[in-house]
């Protein structure tokens, strides 16, 4: 034990002086999260803007104003924004893009409703949107069930009121109270119906006592887990080349002549590497938090996955070296291997908009496993269930690749090369 | 103390040692003298346990270093011949460490750190990078990093590599004042000179066997009593060789012969009858029975060849 500690101290003290690999290594995840955060912003937060819908009435009557207002009111004001154009203009805008969807009311909307007839609004959709026209197409068509159910109920009344409700003025309070005396009945006829509905839904949002509603999200928060898994693969592979190193320098050789156990040598250079690749993502984590505000979640939570992902990647390069000979091959082979591993991990392009061949084959790549426990941690703020299989895979692996690679360099020691 | 017995390895075709045998006492130097792969650094490196031999056996004060490699290597010092030390620490830093490897530590360590930095000459740089040393400097760290924890024997594979003569003088001086104290020691090198000063007893090894073994004495006697003579003149070997009977002539590199004489009535003989050919002779040097004629009567070749 004596002898791993002073490996591992030794390491540590060399490190320190000649830090310029590890440095090296561990700017690569910076540097692409930096530039990340250049594109997006210091928060990396992205604003969900108003869907911004045209509405061009040439009808102007009240229900043509009952649908306008209709998108102004409530959630739905949170949500769009309604710019009143003429046709011609709002014709122009839809085919420069300057807009998610035209709704065009046309003449005689009003009078057709009240009298009953079918009517058609125009809906002119934004083709370089994929989701907002449709949102659009939706709420316009919910508008017009509510107006044409309206309509229905209120047939009578309305056709006593028509008067008021096309001459484009507002009624007097003598004329509304006709009104509403005349639309009573038909009130207490719905009434039934409208009121104590046994299906109700409430809604809730999750969220701390004093949280700001939040209408932003933090990207770097999707981006940085790959990034820290690029430095945890480049750091522990960094750290694990010194075998081959110290075996070219001679040190090796002159450790193994040494009273220590070979198992001992291999421990102690596994444990340096575990240590100074967690040291490194320990400063990434922080500068996550404090440079690029991203919120973590459960710190418990994080520690337990890092150090099991840090555990698989120091295993798999001590598991690789167990094959290379020399710092040529290690150069050529590995910045490969880990790449790949990369790629298929979602490091590079995040998981969510791989293609459903590589998102199947993503599963099978270790690096998806750290990166995916990172964002459910992070993002989703998920409990231990949400990612025990990722627990499960990075601790399993990490043992798996940490014996193998022992046994394998134990072996290259024992033949004394 | 250490006993070798018909070690044999190969690597790959390449057969790098072909029965090699011999004994150290203890207390004694005992050099391995031989060219370029000859087989000293896989002889030391099998006895350091850093190579498995194909066959043969190696036992240090009783114990084989298959069986009981550890507590073998507790009892041996190494000083690689390629300079084995961490560059970017200091001196000082290097002795904890590998001190630290053989169980040293607190008081102690520091007290054998010191020591055998005295030793050396380095008490003064020992706080600075080795990888501002000389050469010369980093050779005596690397000699004191097999030393920190007084071994019983010390392995010390071409100690002297690619340093100046005054630096050589100093590395052989420590080597025996370590053995003074009761350390055995095995020497490997391709000096001559240092093998004749330094070892008890020497063996020389060429192609991965030991042509000879025994002391400076012992060895020099199987050259016979003939004397090394060196004639260079306007010739070529063809023209002396059938003047030369008997005489084993071989032809040097800037055209001088060199020819192992037996007396000193047949030197005068052979030059008579190179003078009376007519072969122009321009230098004669004459040199006395040494390790360089015994390894040239052994091998057909010089040492530096």
């Amino acid at each position: 034990m004596n002898a791993i500690l002073l490996i591992v101290r030794n390491d540590m003290k060399r490190r320190l002086r000649s830090p310029v690999s590890v440095i090296c290594m561990f700017l690569i995840p910076l540097g692409l999260t930096l530039l990340v955060g250049l594109v997006f912003g210091r928060h990396g937060k992205v604003e969900l803007s108003h869907i911004k819908v045209l509405v061009a009435d040439s009808d102007k009557g009240i229900a043509a104003n009952f649908l306008k207002q209709g998108m102004k009111q409530g959630k739905l004001a949170e949500l769009i924004d309604l710019v009143e154009v003429d046709s011609v203009a709002g014709r122009s805008l839809m085919d420069r893009g300057k807009a998610s969807a035209l709704i065009e009311i046309p003449k005689g909307f009003t009078v057709n409703i009240l009298d009953r007839k079918p009517v058609v609004i125009g809906l002119v959709k934004n083709p370089q949107e994929a989701f907002l026209p449709l949102i659009v197409e939706e709420i316009t068509e919910t508008m017009a069930v509510m107006i044409d159910g309206a309509a229905r109920i209120f047939e009578k009344p309305i056709g006593e009121a028509r008067g008021m409700l096309t001459g484009g003025r507002w009624p007097e309070a003598a004329e509304l109270a006709g009104l509403l005396s005349s639309a009573k009945p038909r009130i207490e006829l719905v009434k039934g119906y409208l009121s104590d509905t046994l299906i109700s839904i409430t809604s809730e949002t999750v969220s701390a006592p004093d949280a700001k509603p939040e209408r932003t999200f933090n990207f770097l928060a999707l981006i940085m887990p790959g990034s820290i898994l690029i430095g945890l693969l480049f750091i522990s592979e960094i750290t694990m080349r010194d075998i081959l190193r110290e075996r070219e320098a001679g040190t090796l050789a002159r450790i193994i002549a040494g009273p220590v156990r070979s198992d001992h040598v291999i421990a102690g250079k596994m444990l340096s590497s575990f240590a100074i690749t967690l040291v490194a993502c320990a400063l990434l984590i922080a500068i996550g938090r404090l440079g690029f505000g991203i919120a973590w979640g459960s710190p418990l939570k994080l520690i337990v996955h890092v150090v099991g992902s840090i555990l698989m990647c120091v295993g798999l390069m001590a598991f690789l070296y167990g094959f290379i000979r020399s710092e040529r091959v290690a150069d050529a082979m590995l910045p490969v291997v880990i790449i790949i591993l990369c790629v298929f991990g979602g490091a590079m392009f995040p998981y969510e908009v791989m293609s459903p061949a590589m998102q199947k084959a993503a599963v099978f790549s270790p690096a998806f496993w750290v990166i995916d426990g990172l964002k459910r941690i992070a993002i989703e703020k998920t409990g231990w269930g949400g990612i025990a299989p990722h627990l499960a895979i990075v601790y399993g692996l990490g043992a798996v690749t940490s014996v193998a690679g022992a046994a394998k360099l134990r072996g290259k020691l024992a033949g004394k090369e | 103390m250490i006993e070798v017995r018909e070690l044999v390895k190969s690597f790959g075709d390449i057969h790098a040692l072909g029965g090699v045998d011999f004994t150290v006492s203890e207390g004694e130097i005992f050099g391995l003298l031989g060219p370029n792969g000859a087989g000293k650094t896989t002889t030391i490196s099998i006895i350091a346990g850093l190579l498995n031999a194909d066959s043969g056996s190696v036992r240090v004060s009783g114990m084989d270093i298959r069986k009981d490699g550890r507590r073998v290597r507790h009892l041996l010092g190494v000083v690689p011949q390629d300079i084995a030390l961490y560059e970017e620490l200091s001196g000082r830093e290097n002795l904890h460490f590998w001190g630290g490897l053989y169980g040293l530590s607190g008081k102690r360590l520091r007290e054998e750190a010191g020591r055998v930095l005295d030793l050396v000459g380095l008490t003064d740089r020992a706080d600075d990078p080795v990888r501002e040393y000389s050469g010369g400097m980093k050779r005596r760290i690397n000699l004191s990093a097999g030393l920190i924890h007084r071994p019983k024997v010390i392995l010390l594979d071409e100690p002297t590599l690619g340093i100046d003569p005054q630096a050589r003088i100093n590395i052989l001086d420590i080597i025996r004042d370590g053995v003074s104290e009761g350390m055995t020691a095995i020497y490997t090198t391709h000096y001559l000179e240092e093998a004749e000063k330094l070892c008890d007893r020497i063996a020389i090894i060429d192609r991965g066997k030991i042509l000879a073994q025994g002391t400076l004495k012992d060895l020099v006697k199987l050259a016979g009593e003939g004397n090394l003579v060196t004639v260079s003149g306007a010739f070529s070997k063809e023209q002396v060789s059938p003047l030369l009977k008997g005489v084993a002539v071989e032809q040097l590199e800037n055209g001088s012969l060199r020819m192992l004489v037996p007396g000193q009535a047949e030197l005068s003989g052979a030059l008579g009858r190179l003078f009376s050919a007519g072969i122009s002779i321009g230098e004669v040097s004459i040199q006395e029975p040494s390790l360089e004629g015994v390894f040239i009567k052994l091998t057909g070749k010089d040492l530096r060849d």
